[in-house]
């Protein structure tokens, strides 16, 4: 079966496989439903404040579990509604920037310097509809790129790396988030290490579960779900509480707007903002495709190249459409070009692909990496179906975003009226349940909460939780890929350095480390 | 020079902790080694992973600590580091909270089917009752309640009839959303043991 095949196989499963009902004859498919679905979501969520997708993910992946079971037929549904989730929240994001100067993540930050603005001269309708077309070619643009460049690229890993490689590359990884995310490269490295060490407790291939200090709970290890959604959701959760109880409460006001000019989007306001959706979609692609680096700094380089190219009034930062374009392409670019490292190489970089890889992990059936890819004579590789059906809901929740997307996101302003502070602990007491029904223990409950506690600390002592998360999901692979390496090199030593590929991969690492430690800048 | 302090208490914590899992935790709790030989075929070990990490935490925290003495970063940096006074109160008020949330969550429903039980109502065990209306959503609406309100209490400074207004909703209508469309989703604590 060639590749074409498999192409088309992913298609058809996503549009026929569990027909739900039928419009005007035509099967409407559960994956169809749960894209749908998740995209709506994902647009509440990401207006709403406090919550982003990472969140939303969190909160959902359990349930759609329990929903659809842990068999692969559950993979399309529960794969679509995250990645509706995914695009959906990019765009949401832009709706409390532009109309309330507050942006609900940080990469909306750029938003609220031209989108508020405009909003004050009364055209928040003009505001939120060039977020939109700008947020949504801006992700097309990156799953156009991810479509045709993942699978050529998993073909090439898989073809040229063996083991040593493959560890010499998760090594690379590690030591490239490590690097650039935060402000220290030694504290990103000490974040990924303590990641890298606490997933080997309770693990092993001997019958003695290795560090677990005779507790029968952690014969297994950490829970991985509950490690990561600690970290990452609870410690945000304690710190966002820490931040609003300082602050004792929110002064910031719902500003009445009265609507007036023009808020339409023309066809003269599209051949304005094309070119700066160009440029930035193209950085916020090549920044999403590096592990580690985030939305964050894709908003900020995208703004800023727009900047140095704009001529003419109004300028950027006094409600210029432009900045909005510059700033909403760039983060959202960033989505689809996340999973680029996930499904060629199997290594997450950054929250989303984290998400889609717990998925996968818990449902079984489909392991993101370059084996994914690859071509079986006679015979179908059903993970490569299953990859292009991904890519098919990607496509749909596009489409969906293009023509549904826009109406949803305008009436998202009313998200701001619920105050963050009530928010934050709903959304604790959902993870916390979303863990338990997941793992029915109350250990995974605690271990959760010690988690976040470590999130809450890692965050005020400025250690990457990213670069914790990505070695705590990698360093299994990393063990397996060291242990096989060292019995095919027939327990060679050097094994790291036994090719040219692992050893240019291994001082590439070193040059990573070497070169922000002597540059250090934030770019997280 | 505000950063150094917490920067250096960082690399001392993970140089000590480095040591005793290098030399204490390390031999005590693994029973393969680095590197083990079985019918002359040698293989990495359990203790491998392990102890290279532990040991490149020992050298990271080393440089580290010594880099923030020698070259602290300025004081005039936006990035607010460390713990102060008040992220200790606040941390002690929130454990407190989620910890009698997990008490009340976990043992509430025990309880109540033993105090009805001590009453002569012979319901049997909270065990054969964890399937059955009221007593197994008891500890999760009552602690998960406490829970949310305890936090909105904490943050806003106030018990506010509003916010245990907020939480009860929020409560009940996670529980409906769980409890009532999955037959095979258990809420908190009926799944365990």
């Amino acid at each position: 079966m060639g590749m074409l095949d498999h192409i088309w196989l992913g298609i058809v499963t996503v549009f026929t496989v569990d027909p739900v009902f039928s419009v005007a004859g035509y099967p409407v498919s559960m994956t169809i439903i749960m894209v749908f679905l998740g995209l709506i979501f994902g647009i509440i969520v990401g207006a709403a404040p406090g919550i982003g997708g990472p969140v939303a993910m969190a909160i959902s992946l359990p349930i759609l579990i329990s929903i659809f079971g842990f068999t692969p037929s559950a993979l399309l549904p529960v794969l679509g509604f995250l990645v509706g989730i995914m695009k959906g929240s990019t765009v949401g994001g832009a709706v409390p920037a532009i109309l309330f100067n507050t942006p609900g993540t940080p990469d909306s930050l750029m938003t609220t310097l031209d989108g508020y603005p405009l909003t004050k001269k009364g055209q928040p309708g003009k505001a939120l509809r060039v977020a939109h077309f700008a947020s949504v070619s801006g992700d097309t643009f990156s799953d156009i790129v991810l479509i045709t460049g993942a699978p050529f690229l998993a073909i090439i890993v898989e073809r040229f790396l063996d083991f040593p490689e493959k560890a010499a590359l998760i090594i690379l990884s590690l030591a490239f988030v490590s690097a650039v995310v935060g402000s220290n490269v030694w504290k990103g490295l000490l974040a990924a290490l303590l990641g890298l060490f606490m997933a080997y407790v309770g693990t092993g291939e001997d019958g003695h579960p290795r560090l677990s200090m005779g507790y029968d709970n952690m014969a297994n290890g950490f829970p991985l779900i509950s490690a990561v959604l600690g970290v990452l959701i609870l410690g945000e959760v304690f710190k966002s509480l820490e931040d609003m109880w300082r602050e004792m409460r929110e002064t910031s006001t719902i500003t009445k707007v009265e609507v007036k000019g023009d808020n339409k989007l023309n066809l003269s306001d599209i051949r304005r903002i094309l070119p700066y959706i160009g440029i930035s979609a193209s950085i916020g692609t090549i920044v999403g495709a590096l592990p580690g680096i985030g939305n964050t700094l894709a908003a900020t380089l995208g703004y800023a190249t727009g900047r140095k190219i704009h001529k003419g009034s109004p300028a950027f930062g006094e409600g210029a459409i432009e900045g909005i374009a510059a700033t909403e392409a760039a983060n959202s670019a960033v989505a689809g070009a996340n999973l680029i490292p996930v499904l060629s190489l199997g290594i997450p970089g950054n929250i989303s692909a984290v998400f889609i890889l717990l998925a996968t992990e818990s449902i079984g059936g489909f392991v993101p990496g370059p084996q994914v890819f690859r071509l079986i004579p006679d015979q179908i590789n059903q993970e490569m179906v299953y990859a292009f059906g991904l890519f098919t809901a990607m496509i749909f929740a596009n489409a969906l975003n293009w023509t549904i997307g826009g109406i949803f996101m305008r009436w998202m302003g009313i998200m701001i009226r619920i105050p963050k502070q009530r928010l934050l602990p709903i959304v604790l007491l959902l993870t916390l349940t979303a863990i338990y029904v997941q793992q029915t223990s109350m250990f995974a409950v605690y271990v959760a909460i010690a988690f976040g506690f470590l999130g809450y600390l890692m965050r005020k002592l400025n250690l990457s939780v990213l670069a914790f998360v990505i070695a705590f999901i990698l360093a299994n692979n990393l063990e397996e890929f060291m242990r096989q390496a060292f019995a095919v090199t027939g327990a060679d030593p050097w094994f790291l350095f036994a090719s040219p590929v692992s050893i240019s991969l291994i001082v590439f690492s070193i040059v990573v480390v070497v070169f922000f430690a002597r540059n250090q800048k934030d770019l997280s | 020079m505000q950063k150094a302090p917490w920067t250096v208490g960082l690399a001392i914590f993970f140089v000590a902790g480095s040591l005793f899992t290098l030399f204490v935790w390390i031999p005590i709790d693994i029973e393969t080694g680095v590197i083990e030989t079985f019918r002359r075929r040698v293989t990495i070990g359990d203790a491998m992973a392990p102890t290279v990490m532990a040991a490149a935490i020992l050298v990271v925290s080393i440089v580290m600590g010594i880099l923030a003495v020698i070259r602290p970063e300025p004081s005039t940096s936006k990035v607010k580091e460390g713990l102060d006074k008040q992220s200790f109160v606040f941390l002690a008020r929130l454990i407190v909270a989620v910890s009698v949330s997990l008490a009340l969550m976990v043992y509430l429903g025990p309880l109540v089917v033993d105090m009805v039980n001590a009453f002569g109502g012979e319901i049997g065990s909270y065990r054969q009752l964890r399937a059955t209306y009221p007593y197994k959503l008891i500890g999760y609406v009552v602690g998960g309640f406490t829970l949310i309100y305890g936090i909105i209490s904490i943050v806003e400074n106030r018990f506010s009839a509003n916010g245990a207004l907020v939480s009860i909703i929020a409560v009940i209508v996670i529980t409906i959303l769980y409890d009532v469309p999955f037959d095979n989703l258990l809420l908190p604590p009926n799944g365990s043991g």
